[in-house]
């Protein structure tokens, strides 16, 4: 269970991007983080990834060295192969191209792109290139799987689809995701579990499970679990957005 | 058609001026005939080449000196601000100095002897900046996700260095090193001009012996073959360019 705890950050300017922040996130869950742009959500993920250090409060229950992460770009190496670029995670770890060969075609056919290891980056549309980031992230098998924004470039259909896919590998994998939007319906759509944030300095303002199967579909849309975890979480976001920044 | 362009224009011209040459009755030593100008190149053949390849080995041997040297200095910047800071102005220095006031320095340092040694150092300082500071801002213009990820991934210094940031110099580099080769090409020009003595065997002496000698044809001959290698330098590089580039951006794509 990863816990954070009066988790506070603030920049050298005197900025404050998170304050006072306590979450707790359960092993195995798919918590979203939303909130109004600007309210410190990629902070606390960068916080979670550790890549970079609270100035206040603690982080507990971090598996280190386990975690995977995409961006809201698909960051690939332009210079190199789909292969190559699932690779790095392995060769940064010292692990042969032979070694780590299994686990990397297992993980790009889970997201479908098993023909196109020897493609380049540029060669691929967004949505693919999305998908190359997602095989790298998963194929160590991190138990944490931080998403900053993933989809939010990409157009509805290809969203959609990607959506479904996460939710496909997270059901079937072993980890725990956390999935920063600022789309409510992603959110509700996609979590277990979501936390609504405050405008900037960030803090958690109210918490929701999503109950309901987590296989979800087009039918999980239109039903009431759905619809009433919308109405909640827009309400709480126009609530922050109206407290407006300090 | 827009290949045959350039060289229709070409024939154009050296028609013209053959002709306005012959018809005007210009002296050859004014401006010779294009004829008599490949009646030179031709005639004069072996020794134009032996001087083309003492220019030409020189100008590759400072543009690879001046490749290693600008890159390892840039990495050497790029991993310490005190370090760039405190020689970067000397080499800024010597990058506006115009060569030719530095040359005679030069040549009466090491060059009294052994000229080919003052035009490798002169051709060298020339083509060393552009690589030195397309080196530094290519090595600092990492993409900060990647640079995040290699930062989760416990990336060493090393690992850093070598599978992002010089990845991700390369096109800056590349371009880098296409001028700087043109100016390496310059730098040994200029060097066999100023030491201009006996010792000088280069291309550029060919000129300025011919030239005093009022051999015009013979000059025009060896200019022509100094243009042809600045040519050929430039095409090189970018079809290396070209190559280690070619999955990267649009630009370089064999799509395009």
């Amino acid at each position: 269970m990863l816990k954070l705890t009066g988790v506070g950050k603030r920049y050298p300017d005197g900025l404050a991007a998170l304050e006072g922040l306590d979450l707790t996130i359960r092993d195995g869950s798919f918590t979203s983080i939303v909130g109004p742009s600007g309210c410190g959500k990629s902070t606390l993920l960068r916080l979670i990834a550790g890549l970079a250090a609270p100035t206040e409060g603690a982080i507990t229950g971090l598996d280190e060295g386990s975690i995977g992460l995409v961006f809201q770009d698909a960051t690939l190496m332009p210079w190199a192969d789909v292969f190559a670029n699932v690779y790095l995670p392995f060769r940064l770890a010292g692990v042969s191209r032979v070694a780590a060969s299994p686990r990397i075609e297992e993980a790009l056919s889970l997201v479908g792109l098993l023909d196109f290891r020897g493609a380049y980056p540029r060669a691929l549309s967004g949505g693919m290139r999305m998908r190359v980031a997602i095989a790298r992230a998963i194929a160590t098998k991190p138990r944490l799987l931080l998403m900053d924004e993933p989809f939010a470039a990409l157009d509805e259909i290809t969203r959609n689809k990607l959506n479904d896919d996460l939710l496909r590998l997270w059901r079937e994998g072993d980890f725990t995701t956390i999935f920063i939007t600022h789309s409510v319906f992603e959110s509700v759509y996609l979590s277990t579990d979501i936390a609504v944030m405050t405008a900037r300095p960030g803090r958690i303002f109210a918490r929701y499970e999503i109950a309901g199967p987590t296989a979800r579909d087009s039918e999980f849309r239109a039903s009431a679990v759905y619809l009433d975890g919308c109405r909640a979480v827009s309400r709480d976001l126009e609530r922050v957005m109206s407290m407006g920044a300090p | 058609m827009s290949r045959f362009l350039p060289l229709s224009v070409g024939i154009f011209v050296l028609s013209l001026w053959e002709a306005l040459v012959r018809v005007l009755d210009v002296p050859k030593f004014i401006l010779p005939p294009p004829s008599m100008i490949a009646d030179a190149l031709i005639s004069n053949f072996p020794q134009l080449l032996d001087a083309l390849w003492e220019t030409f080995k020189l100008t590759v041997l400072a543009f690879a000196a001046s490749f290693v040297g600008g890159l390892a200095l840039a990495v050497l910047f790029v991993r310490s601000r005190l370090i760039e800071r405190s020689f970067l102005p000397y080499a800024l220095v010597l990058q506006v100095t115009p060569i030719v006031a530095i040359a005679p320095q030069i040549v009466i340092w090491v060059g009294v002897d052994h000229v080919e040694r003052a035009v490798f150092i002169l051709a060298t300082i020339v083509a060393f900046f552009p690589i030195l500071s397309n080196a530094s801002l290519g090595l600092r213009s990492v993409d900060p996700g990647l640079m995040d990820l290699f930062k989760l991934y416990r990336a060493s210094g090393v690992q850093r260095l070598w599978l992002l940031q010089l990845p991700s110099a390369l096109p800056a580099l590349l371009a880098g090193a296409r001028i700087s080769a043109g100016l390496a090409l310059i730098g040994a020009v200029v060097a066999e001009f100023v030491a201009g003595s006996g010792e000088a065997v280069g291309l550029a002496w060919r000129i300025s012996e011919s030239a005093s000698r009022l051999q015009t044809p013979l000059t025009f001959a060896a200019l022509l073959l100094l243009s042809l290698t600045g040519l050929a330098l430039n095409a090189l590089v970018t079809m290396i360019e070209k190559r280690l580039l070619r999955h990267w951006h649009p630009a370089h794509g064999e799509a395009s």
